[in-house]
């Protein structure tokens, strides 16, 4: 993914790949098969930046994102913040990382601890790299963070039951915001909530990233939310990203087949747009265990012939135009 | 399981006497519906109404707890008693009060002309049974079919919804099928007695979008075929604006607009609508800013007073607070519950 500004990248990923072991057994263990989660997947992400990873349930989008911050152990390729190998990093260095980058969850309900005060909660982040904020300094601290994301600064002795689902959401980006980092993993922040709430929190993070410079990596299944807040963005499919480029390279003029029958599902909300092109695929996405040969997609293609069985196609830039694609038969098809 | 409890039923193929086939298809008139629990008394429905025509598609629109599954588990007899009870209200199908049937001709009604699909098809199915066996109970139960005539049509019913290789399917687990696999056998399931209305509760919410597209796919051909009525529950406008036709929006237990779905979008009559369609992003174009509703969706147990949107709304005036406005008609096929009805539709399109 080329971007014009000539800045170095913040977050760098090479050839990532997760395998996750199938075993059988419990006293002794045995391999008898692997999921490959993620298989080659490169991008990167520049300062003040927004990237969207945008797939169907399964195919790796969060795992990327997961293995990139060392919450999975990453089986082979390389993540570089700021020119530094995540994962070649020690425990101390990952430590210092993880002040650089954070994550916000999808479930407001499950990631908040709910014996806990949202000022401790957080607050927490400073409990563990501690010298960030002086102890007597992290109740004002925290009021202002809960400011900062639109929350009462006077409800910081609540509890997040007291809390409804958007304003959860928001004590979660607090938390990511404790420690000042320039990058923010957001794994589908807004699927739990509410239709009206969800445009509550976009907005707070488009806010946000104007205000503090922030790059997110932004993982979500809804690709009209996607769409709105991604600067870039790169589709995938069984753990492989198959095209990738900007808002509108990617959504209006789609290259690859799998793209343009992922675009030609969503459903537009007007009932007076006519629909361009209408792609029902057949079946079931393949399982990641066994996925086919060559490109993983052929078997729901209509362009598939003996070829894609054969070598995996490569993302490359196939038309000059800083558009990869990773289909032997790229060819762009309005949509919408 | 709408159409699977209930066991063995005699009258399997016999309506009840008021059934007239000239009668509107379904008409839901001011149903109540409450749930008395510890805390409170939740009122999830108050003064539901709505009219389902042969060949059409309603969607019923709403956020989490705005009450539009419980409406329609009220209307399907489903609803768990205590603490839900229905208050008030009537439900009539081809003129026959649903409410004031006997339980066994209600069963019988079930599943015969009214059959209704779940959001979650792994919950609805039972895990320990074949699907088909759970498709042929269907036609046992009601029909008193012989073990072998139910099977074959149980591979007839999944053959209709595509999926692929019935006939070695139909032995097979709830748990060997995938998500949108399920939904196309509760679908089945639900179509076995060929019913004249579908309720279909977030059939695609738990589905992926190209599933999702599938999924909807089906329903309409489904439609196409038999004329049946449609009822599809959603919280997903984009949906809606794709497949419904008629369009009922609720909002903490009440109807708040209704109309046609094109003129709905083109020209909301209630500001909750406006807000809604304010609110989502679109795939295929980049807007600009989202417009988001403040707050949150009420507490159905402290509903507030007067119009329960006004603490939300930008257009309230003292009076929201206060007085309830009443579904009023504000243009042909089209109402509206706001005092300001009228301003809102001359706000003109989004």
């Amino acid at each position: 993914m080329a971007n014009g500004n000539g800045t170095e990248p913040l977050l760098r990923v090479e050839g990532l790949v997760k395998h996750f072991p199938i075993t059988r057994g419990i006293v002794f263990k045995k391999q008898v098969g692997t999921i490959k989660a993620v298989d080659d997947v490169s991008f990167e992400l520049y300062p003040r930046e927004t990237v969207g990873l945008v797939g169907e349930s399964g195919c790796g989008k969060s795992t990327v994102a997961r293995t990139v911050l060392r919450l999975h152990r990453p089986t082979g390729g390389a993540a570089y913040f700021k020119g530094q190998n995540i994962f070649e990093m020690s425990k101390r260095e990952l430590r210092e990382l993880r002040r650089e980058i954070q994550i916000i969850f999808q479930d407001p309900y499950a990631s908040l601890n709910p014996r806990m005060t949202v000022g401790d909660i957080v607050g927490e982040p400073w409990e563990i790299h501690k010298g960030v904020v002086a102890k007597a300094n992290r109740r004002s601290g925290v009021q202002e963070l809960l400011e900062l994301v639109g929350l009462n600064p006077d409800h910081i002795n609540r509890f997040p039951h007291q809390f409804s689902g958007g304003q959860r959401q928001r004590i979660g980006v607090a938390r990511a915001l404790a420690l000042n980092p320039s990058v923010i993993v957001c794994d589908e922040p807004v699927s739990a909530l509410d239709v009206s709430v969800q445009a509550q929190v976009i907005n707070l993070l488009e806010e946000l990233q104007e205000e503090l410079g922030l790059a997110y990596l932004f993982i979500a299944h809804d690709l009209s939310v996607v769409r709105h807040i991604s600067d870039r963005l790169a589709v995938m499919y069984l753990g492989r990203i198959v095209e990738t480029g900007t808002d509108s390279d990617v959504y209006d003029h789609p290259v690859h087949p799998y793209t343009q029958a992922l675009l030609s599902a969503v459903p537009v909300p007007d009932p007076e747009h006519e629909v361009t092109t209408r792609i029902v695929l057949e079946g079931d996405v393949p399982s990641p265990a066994n996925p086919p040969s060559g490109c993983s997609f052929r078997t729901r293609c209509w362009k598939a012939q003996d070829l894609c069985a054969g070598d995996v196609p490569a993302l490359e830039d196939r038309f000059d135009q800083g558009h990869p694609s990773a289909c032997y038969f790229s060819e762009e098809l309005q949509v919408f | 399981m709408s159409v699977m409890e209930g066991g063995q039923s005699p009258e399997g193929g016999v309506f009840p006497l008021d059934y007239d086939p000239t009668a509107p298809l379904l008409e839901i008139e001011d149903l109540h519906v409450e749930f008395r629990t510890r805390d409170g008394v939740v009122q999830a429905n108050s003064g539901i109404s709505y009219t389902l025509r042969e060949e059409e598609t309603l969607a019923i629109v709403g956020e989490s707890g705005s009450g539009k599954t419980v409406s329609a588990q009220a209307v399907m007899g489903i609803i768990d008693s205590p603490p839900g009870f229905v208050t008030k209200g009537a439900a009539r199908l081809r003129g026959v009060d649903m409410f004031s049937l006997p339980d066994h001709e209600r069963r019988a009604m079930r599943g015969e002309r009214i059959a209704m699909i779940f959001q979650d098809a792994l919950t609805a199915l039972n895990p320990v049974f074949p699907v088909g066996w759970q498709i042929a109970e269907t036609f046992r139960a009601h029909r008193g079919t012989t073990k072998r005539e139910a099977r074959k049509h149980a591979i007839e019913l999944l053959d209709r919804v595509r999926i692929p290789g019935a006939k070695e399917r139909i032995d097979a687990y709830p748990h060997e099928f995938s998500g949108g696999m399920r939904q196309r056998a509760m679908i089945a399931m639900s179509l076995a007695l060929d019913p004249e209305v579908l309720i279909a509760d977030e059939p695609t919410t738990a589905l992926d979008v190209t599933v999702q597209a599938q999924i909807m796919r089906l329903l309409q051909d489904l439609q196409d075929e038999t004329k049946m009525g449609l009822i599809l529950i959603t919280h997903d406008l984009a949906v809606i604006a794709e497949v419904a036709d008629r369009a009922l929006v609720m909002y903490a237990g009440k109807g708040v607009e209704q109309g046609s779905v094109k003129e709905i979008f083109r020209n909301p009559g209630h500001p909750y609508t406006l807000g809604l369609l304010q609110s989502i992003a679109r795939p295929e174009q980049k807007g600009g800013k989202l417009i988001p509703i403040v707050g949150s969706p009420p507490d159905l147990l402290r509903v507030p007073s007067g119009c329960p949107f006004h603490p939300r709304c930008p257009y309230r005036k003292d009076v929201c607070s206060e007085v309830e406005p009443p579904m009023t008609d504000t243009r042909p096929g089209r109402a509206s519950a706001c005092h300001f009805a009228e301003e809102v539709l001359s706000l003109g399109k989004r």
